[in-house]
């Protein structure tokens, strides 16, 4: 099996005259579990749309499970599972009927895992599909995506509609999923408390490219906030190597960091005078960060 | 879930990433004694599973405490907490010694020894024990 399970080179993509994506690069390695972050607007729908072949891409290539994503070949789209921010299923039919009809495009589709997906989720298989709300759509439409244990599940904004609990549950499939360490997983969201159980890695879309990729663990170790307090005045405009945001006020700052060493924070207790305490960031608060609105 | 495994607290969204936690808390676990030497730990995909975890992020911690010494990979089985390679200190070696060395201070105080006289005589017998384990088959005459 491939080692890279995606692999985007200097992607772009303009609607009428904005530019979406302006090169974006991103390569995901097999067994990852991506969280893709962004706030509302920065492409990530579009960005997983070309990845799928959904969307031509103006610029730049895109390869998933090997394949050009523009020209699939059907083992890999067999070996694909995919859920839409917006699910559109065949509205007339039973839950039960549209997970048997789905079921019989895959030839190792698992229904003894579905079964247990079915109760785990209590997805209602008596009723029509057009009788769902919003999240039993979207439950159904990610049951089916897991049905026949796909290489590569990407899902768009998965959790959206989900209340706690269906999202908890949701969670927990996607580390079933990932658990043999050969599937790989892609799936965007804004909801960063989602990704800190699951993701090995966060991918933040940001002014059309992505502005940081790195394994969760080591962005938690590296991105840091300093609490500085001077004995005089400090300087209304730090120069700290790495510094995403930082707030001066008299003799005491914040100080964001995308990067700290023990070597950084003596460095910096010594030329401004003060006393530095490193605080702990969370995926949200370094979400924010990244973003630069700290 | 596992008993071991009700032992952890995980608070996915703090600042301190996952693996870290695991590894504080299984320090903290053999400090108290609530996992005593030689016990074995959780199976990776066992704490992954109850912890509702990504199982790369226990193993990460795993092998990060492998590394560090605090925890030793048995073939087939697991990890288990490893036995401290270092012997007690001197002070607590010692220790030991006093309800012995206790009763020979008082029958030397008896028998109106100074102390230069009894260390002395401690340091012969210390000595004739060396000469003794290198030719074990001298006789002590």
């Amino acid at each position: 099996m491939e080692q890279i399970a995606i692999d985007i080179a200097g992607l772009t993509k303009s609607y009428d005259r904005k530019q979406v994506l302006q090169g974006v690069d991103l390569r995901v390695p097999r067994g990852a579990v991506v969280g893709l972050m962004g706030m509302n607007g920065s492409g990530k729908s579009t960005l997983i749309k070309c990845l799928l072949g959904l969307v031509r891409p103006d610029g730049g290539s895109a390869r998933l499970l090997g394949d050009d994503s523009r020209n699939l070949s059907p083992e890999v789209k067999g070996r694909l599972g995919y859920v839409p921010q917006v699910v559109h299923q065949l509205d007339w039919m039973k839950v039960r009927h549209l997970i048997q009809y789905t079921s019989t495009f895959y030839p190792n589709w698992d229904e003894r895992w579905v079964t247990e997906l079915v109760e785990r989720w209590r997805v209602p298989l008596g009723d029509r599909v057009q009788a769902l709300s919003t999240g039993q759509l979207q439950t159904l439409a990610i049951v089916l995506a897991l049905g026949h244990r796909p290489d590569l599940m990407v899902l768009d904004e998965p959790v959206a509609s989900l209340d706690p609990v269906a999202r908890r549950d949701f969670l927990r499939s996607i580390l079933e999923l990932a658990r043999d360490g050969n599937r790989t997983v892609l799936f965007s969201t804004h909801i960063s408390s989602d990704l800190e159980r699951v993701a090995t890695h966060v991918a933040i879309l940001h002014a059309g490219r992505i502005a940081s990729y790195s394994e969760l663990d080591e962005l938690k170790d590296r991105v840091k906030r300093l609490r500085m307090r001077a004995t005089d005045d400090l300087p209304r405009e730090l120069d700290i190597p790495g510094l995403l945001t930082s707030k001066v006020e008299g003799r005491s700052a914040l100080a964001t960091v995308s990067v700290v060493t023990p070597g950084l924070v003596d460095e910096l207790a010594d030329r401004y005078q003060a006393e530095v305490r490193v605080e702990d960031l969370n995926l949200e608060e370094i979400f924010v960060e990244l973003n630069g609105h700290g | 879930m596992t008993d071991a495994s009700l032992e952890f607290e995980i608070q996915p969204n703090s600042g301190v990433p996952i693996y870290r936690q695991i590894m504080d808390q299984v320090r903290a676990l053999i400090a108290s004694r609530r996992l005593p030497q030689g016990a074995m730990l959780p199976s990776i995909r066992q704490l992954a599973t109850d912890l509702e975890v990504n199982m790369m992020t226990v193993s990460k911690a795993y092998a990060r405490l492998e590394a560090d010494g605090a925890l030793e990979r048995v073939r087939g089985t697991g990890m288990r907490v490893r036995p401290p390679e270092t012997l007690p200190t001197v002070a607590e070696r010692q220790e030991e010694l006093a309800p012995l060395i206790e009763p020979l201070v008082t029958r030397a105080m008896q028998l109106g020894l100074t102390e230069p006289q009894l260390i002395a005589s401690v340091r012969s017998h210390v000595k004739e024990r060396q000469s003794w384990n290198k030719s074990p088959s001298t006789s002590r005459g």
